[in-house]
C-alpha cells in the first residue's frame, strides 16, 4: 500500500456521512432550528425584550390564523421557487447565483400580458410561458458561458443579475410604464391573474404552481434518466464521464431548469400577488426573492420536497415578524437580527456538506494543476 | 541471494545519520506495509530505495523522517528521538523531503517559493535575507535556477531544483528525493545526478526513491530492495548487477492464483445490445492497436506509437511500475482520453475520437484503475451505481426517459447474488461498502453488460485475497467464454498468473511481448527497469 492507494480514502472519509452529526436530516435540522431559537433567545434577553412573547407573537402571527397562514404561504410561494433554481444547480454541481435576475426578467415578460387580451385562463397560461420561457432564455448566458468557455457561473451569474436589475428598472420606468400610474408598469388584467385562494388575502392559486413545479423537479431529478445523470455529473463528473454521461448537457440543462424556475417566480408575483398585479419601480415586489431562495435551498437540504417545508418556515418568518414588532414590542432590527440566527443556525448543516464536496474538489483541482 | 544481504554493514556504529531498528508497519485496516525493516542512512552516501509499486518504499521514508510512527520497532539517531508532527518539524530536525508532485506557488518566483516555506504565518517575507542565503548556496552546491521568473514558467527540471533549494536553504543533513526522474528529461536526469553527487561529497545523506534499475545503478553507493514490505537486500552498488537486482525486485516465487470456477454460465448472464457484436471466431482480434500515441496531462506523450492486438479467448496483461503510460493508454482506449496519433479498432469500428457510451456500445466493459474517482459515484445507492454507464439502455428506461427503479432493483439483487456483494440493499450508499464490495460491483456491473472486451486496469487492487482471488476467477471465466480481455495491473504476480499474453511496458512502450512461460522473472524486472536484453549485455 503507497501513499496514493490511500489518500482518496481519507479524503472520502469526510464526505461518509449523510448528514453533518450522522442523524436523521429532519432530526437534524429540528436540533439546528432548537438552537438558533435558543440563541435568539439569549440574544433578546440579553436586550431586555422577553423571547417567550416574541416568539409566541411570531408563531401566531405566522400560524395562529387562517390570514397569518394564508399570508405565509404567499410569501414561501416564490422563495419555493427561487430555491429550486438554486438546488438544481447544486445538485448538478455549480453554483448558480442567476436567480434573482432571471426572477426580474420572468416578471417583465410576464407583465407584457397586460398588452393584449386573451380569453380567462388562456391569457394567464400565455403569461406564464412567457415568464418561464424569459427565465430559461435568460439563465443560458451564464450557462454557455461556462459550457463552452468555463466560466465560472458564480462571477457570469451575479453580473447578469445586474444586467437585468438595470434593464429592469430601464424597462419598468420608460417603456412600460403605466399611462395613469406612472409609479409602476401596466397592470395583469384580470383575465391573466391567478385566481386568489383565500378571500382577503393575497394567497393565490399561484402556490398550486409552487408546488407542482417542485414536485416535477423531484421526479426530473430521482426519477428520469436525465435527473439520474444531472446528479451523476454534480457529485462526481470524473465517474460521470466514465459512465458516458455528457457533464456540459447535464449543466445546460440544470441552469435551463433553474431559470424556468425562478422566471415562474416572477410571474407569480405579477399575476399572483394582489393588489397592484404590476411591478413597481425599484421592484419592490420581486427583489430579494432569488437571494432568499438561495437561504431556503440550504434550509430545505437542496431537496424539492425539504424546500416546501424550509419556504412555509420562511414564508411563517417573514408574516411572523409583524407580529413580532406590533405585538411583542421588538424592533425591526432585532427581529431581523433573530431571523438571521436561526437561518443561518438551519443553514449550517448542509452548508457544511455543500462545502465539504467543493473543497474536495478543489483540492483535486489544485493537485492536477501541480501534477 | 541471501549472501548479499549482510555485506555493508562494516562501518563504526557511530558513522551514521539514522537507524531504523526492525520496523513494522500495520496500517488500521490491516495492510502489512513493513516487515521488521532494518535501514542504516549514512552521511556522504547516496542510498537507493529500490521497489516495485506498494513494496513499502514510501512508507518506509515517511517513518525514517519521523512523520508516520512505526506499529513495531524503533528509528534511531546520535542526534536525538525520531519523532515529529509535521514536515517543518523534521525540516528542523535536518531531515528534507523533496515529492513526486511539486508544492510550488505558480505564481511566485523561486525566490519567493524559498522565503515562503521559511516563513510563519503572518509574518513578513524576508525577501532580502532570503536573496543572500539562496545565491550563496546555490553558489555552495552548483545548483542553478533563476530567481526572478514565476515558476510556472520553468521547466519540470528547474522547477525540481527549486523544491531542492527550498529544502537545502533549510540546511538539512538528510536529503529524501522521491521518484525525482519520472519527471525529467535524460539531460535533466543527468544534472540533477552529478548536483546529487556534489552534495553527497559535501556530507550529506541522500535517500533516493526508484523504480528505475539503470538509474539506481548509475548514482548510488548502496541499493535496499524493498520487496512487499520486507527488506530483501542490501547491497553495495560496486557489487551487484542490474540481473541480480531485478531478481531481488520482483523476486522468485509465485503468489499462487488460483482458477477455481465459478457459477457463472452463459444463459445466466443477461443479454444486451452489446452481444450482437461479439464475435466467436478464434483467433479474430477484437481489440487492435495501431500506432497509438497518447499525451498525458502534462502534454507529454505517454504512450509511444504502440502497436498490438487483443484476441477473443485470451487475457492480454500488460505489465510494469505504474506511471509509464498503462494508464493513459487505458483511457484512450475507453474514450477517457484524446489519442494524438493512430489507430484503435474494437471489432473493426474506430474507438479513437468516439465517447465513452458510443464505446460502451461496441460490447466493451472498463474496470477502471480508481474505483472512487471513476467507477463510483460514493453517495450513490447500490442501485444507482449499479446502472452507471448502461442508464440509458431500453431495460432500465422507461416512456420519458423514467427509470424503471423495479426493474433497476431487481437487477442490483442478481448482481449481489451473483457476485457476492454484501451490502445492505439496492438502496445502501454506495459508500458504506468495503472495498471488496465495491469493487464486486463495479465488476458485476461491468460483467453483466455481456461485454466483447473487458478492459480492467488495477482489479484487485486494495483488496483481501478473497475478493482479489474471486475477481480474478471471473476474469478468467469471461475469457474462457471466449471474450478478450485486456489486463492492466501492477501486481506482477497477477499478470503472470491470469495471461495468456504479457507485455512489459516502460515509459510509453512495450519493452517485450511474450507468453508467460518465455520470461523469467529477473528478465521481466530488468524490462520493467527499462534495461532490454542488449544493454544489460
Amino acid at each position: 500500500m503507497s501513499a496514493r492507494d490511500r489518500a482518496p480514502d481519507l479524503r472520502w472519509r469526510a464526505l461518509k456521512r449523510r448528514t453533518l452529526t450522522g442523524l436523521n436530516p429532519a432530526f437534524e435540522s429540528l436540533l439546528a432550528g432548537l438552537a438558533g431559537l435558543l440563541i435568539g433567545a439569549i440574544v433578546m434577553a440579553i436586550w431586555k425584550y422577553n423571547p417567550w412573547k416574541a416568539y409566541a407573537a411570531m408563531f401566531s402571527g405566522a400560524f395562529g390564523d387562517t390570514f397569518g397562514i394564508a399570508s405565509s404561504l404567499a410569501r414561501a410561494t416564490p422563495l419555493i421557487l427561487t430555491a429550486l433554481t438554486f438546488s438544481i444547480c447544486v445538485r448538478a454541481g455549480m453554483f448558480n447565483i442567476g436567480a434573482e435576475g432571471q426572477v426580474y426578467v420572468g416578471a417583465l415578460a410576464a407583465a407584457c400580458v397586460g398588452y393584449f387580451s386573451l380569453p380567462p385562463g388562456l391569457h394567464l397560461i400565455v403569461g406564464l410561458a412567457f415568464a418561464v420561457v424569459a427565465g430559461g432564455l435568460w439563465s443560458l448566458g451564464p450557462a454557455i458561458l461556462k459550457v463552452t468557455r468555463g466560466v465560472n457561473e458564480v462571477i457570469s451569474t451575479i453580473m447578469f443579475n445586474w444586467i437585468s436589475h438595470f434593464l429592469g428598472f430601464y424597462l419598468v420606468a420608460n417603456i412600460m410604464v403605466d399611462r395613469i400610474h406612472s409609479e409602476r408598469t401596466v397592470s395583469v388584467p384580470p383575465s391573466a391573474r391567478f385566481p386568489l385562494l383565500v378571500r382577503g388575502t393575497d394567497l393565490s392559486y399561484a402556490l398550486f404552481a409552487a408546488i407542482a413545479f417542485a414536485v416535477v423537479i423531484y421526479f426530473i431529478l430521482w426519477h428520469t434518466v436525465t435527473g439520474y445523470e444531472v446528479r451523476a455529473a454534480g457529485l462526481n463528473p470524473t465517474a460521470a464521464r466514465y459512465g458516458g454521461i455528457n457533464s456540459r448537457r447535464t449543466m445546460l440543462l440544470a441552469f435551463i431548469l433553474g431559470g424556468m424556475g425562478a422566471g415562474l417566480a416572477g410571474a407569480s408575483m405579477v399575476m399572483g400577488q394582489p393588489p397592484t398585479f404590476a411591478i413597481t419601480s425599484g421592484m419592490g415586489e420581486v427583489v430579494n426573492l432569488g437571494f432568499d431562495g438561495m437561504a431556503v435551498a440550504m434550509v430545505g437540504r437542496n431537496h424539492p420536497i425539504g424546500i416546501l417545508f424550509a419556504a412555509l418556515f420562511f414564508g411563517g418568518l417573514t408574516a411572523g415578524a409583524r407580529a413580532m414588532q406590533m405585538r411583542a414590542g421588538v424592533p425591526l432590527d432585532m427581529v431581523l437580527l433573530v431571523e438571521g440566527i436561526i437561518v443561518v443556525a438551519l443553514a449550517i448543516p448542509e452548508l457544511a456538506r455543500v462545502f465539504r464536496i467543493l473543497e474536495h474538489r478543489m483540492v483535486r483541482f489544485l493537485r492536477r494543476r501541480s501534477a | 541471494m541471501t549472501g548479499i544481504t549482510q555485506t555493508a554493514n562494516a562501518l563504526p556504529p557511530e558513522d551514521y545519520y539514522l537507524r531504523a531498528e526492525r520496523v513494522t508497519k500495520i496500517y488500521s485496516d490491516g495492510t502489512v506495509a513493513l516487515k521488521s525493516v532494518d535501514l542504516e542512512v549514512r552521511p556522504r552516501e547516496i542510498l537507493g530505495l529500490l521497489g516495485e509499486n506498494g513494496a513499502g518504499k514510501t512508507t518506509l521514508t515517511k517513518i525514517l523522517s519521523g512523520l508516520l510512527p512505526p506499529t513495531k520497532g524503533r528509528v534511531i539517531s546520535p542526534r536525538g528521538p525520531v519523532k515529529f508532527a509535521s514536515p517543518r518539524e523534521a525540516l528542523q530536525f535536518g531531515i528534507g523531503m523533496v515529492h513526486q508532485h511539486f508544492a510550488l506557488v505558480g505564481t511566485f518566483n523561486a525566490l519567493e517559493n524559498v522565503a515562503l516555506s521559511h516563513s510563519r504565518p503572518f509574518a513578513r517575507l524576508q525577501l532580502a535575507n532570503t536573496r543572500k542565503r539562496v545565491e550563496e548556496l546555490m553558489q555552495e552546491s552548483g545548483l542553478d535556477v533563476p530567481l526572478d521568473v514565476p515558476v510556472e514558467k520553468l521547466a519540470v527540471g528547474e522547477q525540481q531544483r527549486v523544491e531542492i533549494l527550498k529544502v537545502l536553504s533549510r540546511d538539512v543533513d538528510l536529503l529524501i528525493l522521491d521518484e525525482p526522474t519520472s519527471v525529467l528529461t535524460p539531460l535533466e536526469v543527468d544534472e540533477l545526478f552529478s548536483l546529487l553527487r556534489g552534495l553527497r561529497d559535501k556530507g550529506k545523506a541522500i535517500i533516493l526513491i526508484t523504480h528505475k534499475l539503470k538509474e539506481v545503478g548509475s548514482v548510488t553507493d548502496r541499493i535496499v530492495i524493498l520487496r512487499r514490505g520486507e527488506s530483501v537486500g542490501d547491497v553495495k552498488t560496486a557489487q551487484v548487477t542490474p540481473g541480480q537486482l531485478a531478481r531481488l525486485m520482483v523476486g522468485e516465487t509465485v503468489e499462487p492464483v488460483g482458477r477455481k470456477a465459478i457459477e457463472l454460465t452463459e444463459e445466466e448472464l443477461p443479454r444486451h445490445e452489446a452481444s450482437r457484436h461479439m464475435q466467436h471466431s478464434e483467433g479474430a482480434g477484437i481489440l487492435h492497436v495501431q500506432a497509438l500515441t497518447v499525451r498525458a496531462d502534462t502534454r507529454e506523450a505517454a504512450v509511444k506509437d504502440l502497436s498490438f492486438d487483443v484476441h477473443g479467448g485470451e487475457i492480454f496483461g500488460i505489465a510494469g511500475v505504474e506511471g509509464n503510460g498503462q494508464s493513459e493508454l487505458v483511457e484512450a482506449l475507453t474514450g477517457l482520453r484524446k489519442a494524438t496519433q493512430g489507430v484503435a479498432t474494437i471489432n473493426g469500428t474506430n474507438v479513437i475520437g468516439k465517447d465513452p457510451r458510443e464505446i460502451y456500445r461496441l460490447g466493451v466493459a472498463h474496470v477502471p484503475e480508481d474505483r472512487w474517482r471513476l467507477g463510483l459515484v460514493l453517495p450513490f445507492t447500490l442501485a444507482e451505481n449499479a446502472i452507471l454507464g448502461v442508464q440509458r439502455w431500453e431495460e432500465f428506461r422507461g416512456p420519458l426517459s423514467f427509470l424503471r427503479w423495479r426493474k433497476i432493483n431487481q437487477h442490483v439483487r442478481e448482481l449481489m447474488d451473483r457476485f457476492g456483494i454484501q451490502a445492505t440493499g439496492p438502496s445502501a450508499p454506495a459508500k458504506s461498502l468495503s472495498g471488496g464490495n465495491q469493487q464486486k460491483l463495479i465488476v458485476g456491473r461491468e460483467l453483466a453488460k455481456d461485454p466483447a472486451i473487458v478492459i480492467a486496469s488495477q482489479p484487485t487492487r486494495g483488496l483481501d485475497i478473497g475478493a482479489a482471488q474471486y475477481i480474478r476467477n471471473l476474469l478468467l471465466e469471461m475469457r474462457d467464454n471466449g471474450r478478450a480481455i485486456l489486463l492492466v495491473s501492477a501486481d506482477l504476480d497477477e499478470v503472470l498468473a491470469l495471461s495468456d499474453r504479457i507485455a512489459i511496458m516502460y515509459e510509453g512502450r512495450f519493452m517485450a511481448v511474450a507468453k508467460p512461460g518465455d520470461f523469467d522473472r529477473e528478465k521481466i524486472g530488468l524490462l520493467m527497469g527499462g534495461v532490454t536484453a542488449k544493454e544489460e549485455a
